[in-house]
């Protein structure tokens, strides 16, 4: 994973919340560039995480062609 | 053996012996007739053709499917002579031969399954929107575990795979497969789904799926499950019971996984969808700096206003006050003491005039 140690699920909520700001009454123009600027970091270390994930496969060395 | 002399029990033996070491397990299609359970424990059928028949043996457990009076099926089994003198086959497995009988065998085990409640909606759990650790039931070799993978890793990464390899057809199938549900169901740290994956084949292929014991294990199953078998056109009997079905194998793993390249598009427009939000926001503050700056002015014009209307008021006043007003209205402004003998001043519009009072006489 690139960027901090934040997981994948964690920089979404990030992302989620940034963008729930912006449509929120909490919104404020002063802050909006750099909250701008922070969400669109975040995209693009997520989107850098898809591509890099890749899938840890293990086939079992258990047998089950009888039984025990 | 001409010279030799046994007893009955050692011709019966002798004979059984024979008989394993010729046919130690012979496979005979043949048609289904007189068949009855006894003491819920023991299953006697007769196994005929046109010409010939031949009783056969062989215990409830064994008996995967549904079986019936009339229908077509292969058995594996021995052949024994009893030590009542009897002949007969001692059946080890047995399934329905031929499109029509494997038809007829699954309607019976689905409406049987069904009755319980095997396939209510009620029983499905949810799956995980993105599982982290998963098991797989399939056969590495297969095509349709190829395909699952392919499809799981194209589409998300990070995931925990572990993978039972098992047949996926044949007679010991069901069996494989009940001993990985049962393996990963016991495991000390269970996967979030067990997903059971195979690809297209015959009827004959995918009657694994539809065996009465692997469909009890995967409703059992501790875990949810997701089932992919076949193509689509295909029902299995697992399928049914599973939380979650696919049409097939790459279908499992959509179903199992977001794609990553959607979750992308989504991040990149949420993203990019804040820009017109803030120019939208910035052209509404300008707007009502704009229209608060004009009612500002009309506020700052009104009151003018008010003022040029009161200054001309009070220039009226001043000009009627004005004793230049008075004196061109004919009347004249007299200075000095006004007792006889005092010389005054009168002033008219049009001069200055030099007066001796003369006489005064009070009003």
């Amino acid at each position: 994973m690139s960027g901090t140690n934040k997981n994948l699920q964690e920089k979404m909520d990030e992302l989620n919340e940034l963008i729930a700001w912006f449509n929120s009454d909490e919104f404020a123009l002063e802050s909006a560039i750099d909250r701008f600027k922070k969400a669109e970091a975040l995209a693009t270390d997520i989107e850098k995480d898809l591509a890099s994930f890749k899938n840890d496969i293990t086939v079992l060395k258990q047998k089950f062609d009888s039984e025990g | 053996m001409e010279n030799v002399l046994l007893s009955v029990s050692d011709f019966v033996a002798l004979t059984n012996q024979t008989l394993e070491y010729a046919y130690p397990n012979v496979g005979i299609e043949g048609e289904v007739s007189e068949f009855k359970v006894s003491q819920g424990k023991w299953v006697y059928f007769k196994l005929k053709d046109d010409e010939s028949v031949i009783s056969c043996f062989m215990t409830l457990w064994q008996l995967r499917v549904p079986i019936e009076d009339g229908m077509k099926v292969v058995i594996q089994g021995s052949p024994k002579l009893t030590k009542w003198g009897g002949f007969s086959l001692t059946v080890k497995a047995i399934k329905p031969s031929g499109e029509g009988a494997i038809k007829k065998s699954f309607e019976i085990l689905r409406a049987k399954l069904d009755a319980e409640g095997l396939f209510s909606p009620e029983r499905k759990r949810t799956l995980p929107r993105v599982p982290k650790k998963v098991a797989v039931i399939s056969s590495t070799e297969a095509a349709g575990y190829a395909d699952f993978i392919k499809i799981v890793n194209d589409r998300w990464g990070g995931l925990e795979i572990e993978v039972a390899h098992v047949q996926v057809q044949g007679e010991s199938a069901p069996d494989q497969m009940i001993r990985a549900l049962k393996y990963i169901n016991e495991r000390d740290v269970l996967p979030e789904v067990i997903v059971i994956v195979r690809g297209g084949g015959s009827a004959d292929d995918l009657a694994a799926f539809n065996d009465e014991q692997l469909v009890r294990a995967i409703a059992a199953s501790r875990v949810p499950t997701l089932v992919g078998v076949g193509h689509e056109v295909d029902e299995s009997l697992a399928d049914l019971v599973a939380d979650v079905r696919a049409a097939t194998p790459s279908n499992a793993a959509q179903i199992l996984v977001p794609d990553r390249q959607d979750i992308i598009r989504a991040v990149r427009s949420q993203t990019i969808s804040l820009l017109p939000m803030m120019m939208r926001t910035v052209d509404q503050a300008s707007n009502e700096v704009r229209m608060q700056l004009l009612h500002a002015l009309e506020v700052v014009e009104e009151r003018l206003e008010v003022i040029a209307q009161t200054l001309d008021s009070k220039r009226s006043v001043l000009i009627q006050l004005n004793p230049e007003t008075v004196l061109a209205r004919g009347y004249a402004l007299i200075r000095g003491q006004q007792t006889v003998g005092q010389t005054i001043e009168v002033e008219t519009t049009q001069a200055i005039l030099e007066a001796e009072v003369r006489h005064v006489r009070n009003k």
